[in-house]
């Protein structure tokens, strides 16, 4: 008996590796992620869920922020709607957020680079520029703050934060046929509810077989954190809609402000590589010159073509803005940058996609996961939060009715909440794109009609922020 | 279409016999013994069984969006149930509840009177012991899995008389690890329960039309209620309506019930059960609410407790 009994516990030490078991495990410590881990945390009817979060990569800068607040800006900046601003606050997140890093701005200007239409919006706080890594920070001690006020034992408290780990497999349990994922440290963890936060590759959509569909964009977004040549007196968003992508340029508090800007990809990799000196330049012509213009100028700069371009550009920016007054001048074109903060460069690929379904059997997908948008409209991660309040709300309701979290019955109501919403934004700012990247000039006309008579109707205007605001 | 109100009060008390929601398709009414539910035969047999019972896709579905309507009913019950000044000694303390819509209030004072609320009721609910449950007529035990998850429930017990529906929920119940110690299915007739087991809560959902002596059925269960305690029903009431939904529409038109799950004579009204409930002692209708399946739009409440499909929540006063 002794001798079978050894032998049993000698083969399953060597063979099974041990498996956690918790009601929820979330791929990924995005701000999705740990949104979710904080929200399930802070609300009464999920507290007791047993969770598990697990990051790819380092999440030390995360942790360490919130202390050791880092001096310069990062390049990652998102704007935040007023509805993910109220959410962060009931999830009791936003008052661990560094407000002297973030800035709200009450107009926004755009104006295209084929005419000379226009079109401002202005709504008090309309939106405000935040870091992402200031909002992972201040979920992180959210976090940190309801392990204290539960005083449970941390291994009790039941979120258990892993970064560093990378998600090697997922297979389905045999007997219950729960998700089982296999970690890059050897663990397993078995789960109840498997949350994809896990962005655009994710391996948690894969497992489950949904479907996604989209394309590129063939453009990337490069980003880049900027100073102005003085502090910002009225804080505003500025964009410009050129004939490779728009170019937006956005405050942060000071004098400080971010760039994102849509280009064709053999353009996005020159600006990245470009002298830092010419880079400006180029951001400060994009806002005043034209099309021709802003071509010449790439092609030059394709072919490592250099000499004299610095000044050919200032000379055509002084050219084309001396016949304005200053009262015009800070009406129509936002500061000159002057500056920008070192290694700040970097791009990324623009695509559209969405996920055919959020939810199967024990499978939720939010933010990224579920769908991606191009960033002219600033609504990626805003959509992200309020997938995330979505099924958090789902899961509350699935608790009080005594349903398996995993049960399709649960989540079904968070993807029919959810789905129609952010298709619509997705096509709307799809549609965008596509529309001021013709060239054609009967459709620029026509379009450029279409923004001034929209500009001239404020009910319209009242009615458009309050659909991207969330107001 | 009369019998019912009679059968209600006078009934034979010997030879009666209770349909489960079950006995609408075949089934085979054995005793349970150990040598048929390990053979591998059975075994598969219940595999299938509880894929389709427990697949919420699959031909079930409609029972499936039915218990979460079942479940809103109860933890309203339940909660409006609870006094939030109990225990209060002075009037500083209270919790303010509004004499009128509380919608009427601006959003942001609205939202903190009803987390006020729900911080008192929490309180209450956990001082309070925990409930013990009873499922008449549990059929796969997707209500009894649904009371056995709530954390203010102690423990379920899930009566059904056929065998085969048991043995798939019984399969069901172990794929869940939190299920292990909350819920027990036994083979057992209501009026077979010993009379010294005692509950909080009784449930008998979509049965009592099933039953061929619904007063007998009824007097048993209330025979187990706890002081306090509640008994929770559902029925369809008798009338055209209900006859075209849920035999035209459900078992002939839509197929959404195998034919002849329902039988119209066998329906109970609404009013009958008011009436019935009145002539028993210590037992009050606490709650009552009608419900109706729309398609692509799953079951609501309706505010015609008298029309179609109704639950009702019956209290034990003394």
């Amino acid at each position: 008996m002794s001798l079978i009994f050894k032998r049993a516990l000698a083969t399953a030490k060597s063979v099974v590796p041990p498996v956690k078991t918790v009601d929820v495990l979330i791929i990924g410590g995005g701000p999705a992620g740990l949104t979710l881990g904080a929200s399930l945390k802070n609300s009464s009817i999920t507290k007791d869920l047993k969770i598990e979060l697990v990051e790819g990569f380092n999440l030390d800068p995360v942790k360490k922020f919130y202390d050791e607040t880092p001096e310069h800006f990062t390049n990652r900046v998102v704007s935040l709607t007023p509805q993910t601003i109220n959410f962060l606050e009931k999830t009791g997140s936003w008052k661990f957020i560094k407000q002297d890093r973030i800035q709200p701005y009450d107009s926004i200007v755009v104006t295209e680079g084929l005419s000379d239409a226009k079109i401002e919006f202005d709504h008090h706080s309309m939106a405000t520029m935040v870091e992402n890594v200031n909002i992972q920070s201040s979920l992180y001690q959210r976090i940190k703050e309801l392990e204290q006020e539960s005083e449970l034992k941390s291994e009790d408290f039941g979120l258990n934060l892993r970064d560093n780990t990378r998600v090697e497999q997922i297979t389905k349990d045999e007997t219950n046929q729960w998700p089982v994922v296999h970690l890059s440290t050897g663990e397993q963890i078995k789960t109840r509810l498997l949350v994809g936060a896990d962005g655009f590759n994710s391996p948690v959509r894969k497992f489950s077989g949904i479907e996604s569909r989209g394309w590129f964009y063939n453009r990337f977004g490069v980003v880049a954190t900027l100073k102005l040549e003085f502090p910002v007196f009225k804080y505003a968003g500025w964009q410009r809609f050129l004939p490779t992508g728009p170019i937006a340029l956005l405050p942060l508090p000071d004098d400080n402000a971010t760039l994102v800007w849509s280009q064709t990809v053999e353009n996005s990799e020159m600006l990245t590589k470009i002298d830092s000196e010419i880079f400006i330049n180029l951001i400060n012509a994009a806002f005043v010159l034209e099309d021709v213009d802003m071509q010449f100028y790439y092609k030059q700069l394709n072919k490592g073509e250099t000499e004299g371009l610095i000044e050919d550009i200032q000379w055509r920016i002084n050219h084309a803005t001396q016949k304005y007054s200053d009262e015009q001048l800070e009406e129509n074109f936002p500061l000159k940058v002057v500056s920008i903060e070192e290694n700040s460069r970097a791009r990324f690929p623009l695509k559209l996609s969405h996920a055919d379904s959020y939810v199967s059997e024990r499978i939720a997908l939010v933010g990224d996961a579920a769908h991606t948008t191009h960033p002219l409209a600033g609504q990626g991660l805003n959509m992200g939060q309020m997938d995330v309040q979505s099924l958090v709300g789902a899961i509350e309701k699935g608790m009080q009715r005594g349903l398996d979290i995993g049960n399709p019955l649960v989540l079904e109501p968070y993807w029919a909440d959810r789905y129609p919403e952010n298709h619509l934004l997705l096509g709307v700012v799809d549609k965008l794109h596509k529309l001021y990247s013709i060239r054609s000039e009967p459709i620029v006309a026509l379009r450029s009609f279409g923004l001034k008579a929209v500009n001239s109707m404020s009910l319209l205007k009242d009615f458009m922020i309050g659909k991207v605001s969330g107001k | 279409m009369l019998p019912i109100k009679r059968q209600l009060r006078s009934l034979p008390l010997k030879n009666y016999v209770i349909r489960a929601l079950s006995t609408s398709r075949p089934s085979l009414h054995f005793p349970i013994d150990k040598k048929t539910s390990t053979s591998q035969d059975e075994m598969d047999h219940f595999n299938q069984l509880a894929s389709t019972w427990w697949d919420v896709d699959g031909p079930q579905r409609i029972l499936h969006k039915m218990n979460l309507l079942r479940m809103d009913f109860i933890q309203e019950t339940l909660r409006n149930s609870i006094d939030l000044n109990q225990d209060v000694e002075s009037p500083d303390e209270e919790i303010y509840i509004p004499g009128y819509n509380i919608d009427l209030l601006p959003k942001p004072i609205a939202e903190q009177i009803i987390a006020e609320q729900e911080l008192k009721r929490e309180e209450l609910v956990k001082s309070q012991p925990k409930l013990k449950a009873l499922d008449i007529g549990c059929g796969g035990g997707i209500l009894s899995e649904s009371l056995a998850r709530l954390k203010q429930i102690e423990s379920v017990k899930g009566v059904d008389l056929s065998t085969d529906v048991l043995e798939a929920a019984k399969l069901h119940q172990r794929l869940d690890p939190s299920l292990h110690d909350k819920l027990q299915y036994r083979l057992s007739a209501v009026e077979d329960i010993s009379k010294d087991e005692q509950f909080d809560i009784i449930t008998m959902f979509e049965m009592l039309e099933h039953v061929n002596y619904p007063n007998e059925v009824l007097k048993s269960a209330l025979g187990h209620i706890k002081p306090g305690g509640w008994l929770f029903i559902s029925t369809i009431n008798r009338d055209f309506i209900s006859w075209f939904t849920t035999i035209f529409m459900g078992e002939h038109v839509l197929k959404i019930v195998p034919v002849g799950t329902h039988h119209l004579d066998k329906y109970i009204n609404e009013t009958e059960l008011q009436d019935w409930f009145k002539e028993q002692k210590d037992f009050k209708v606490a709650n009552s609410k009608g419900c109706i399946y729309l398609p692509f739009n799953g079951w609501s409440f309706t505010d015609s407790p008298n029309v179609g499909n109704f639950f009702m929540a019956i209290q034990r006063t003394k």
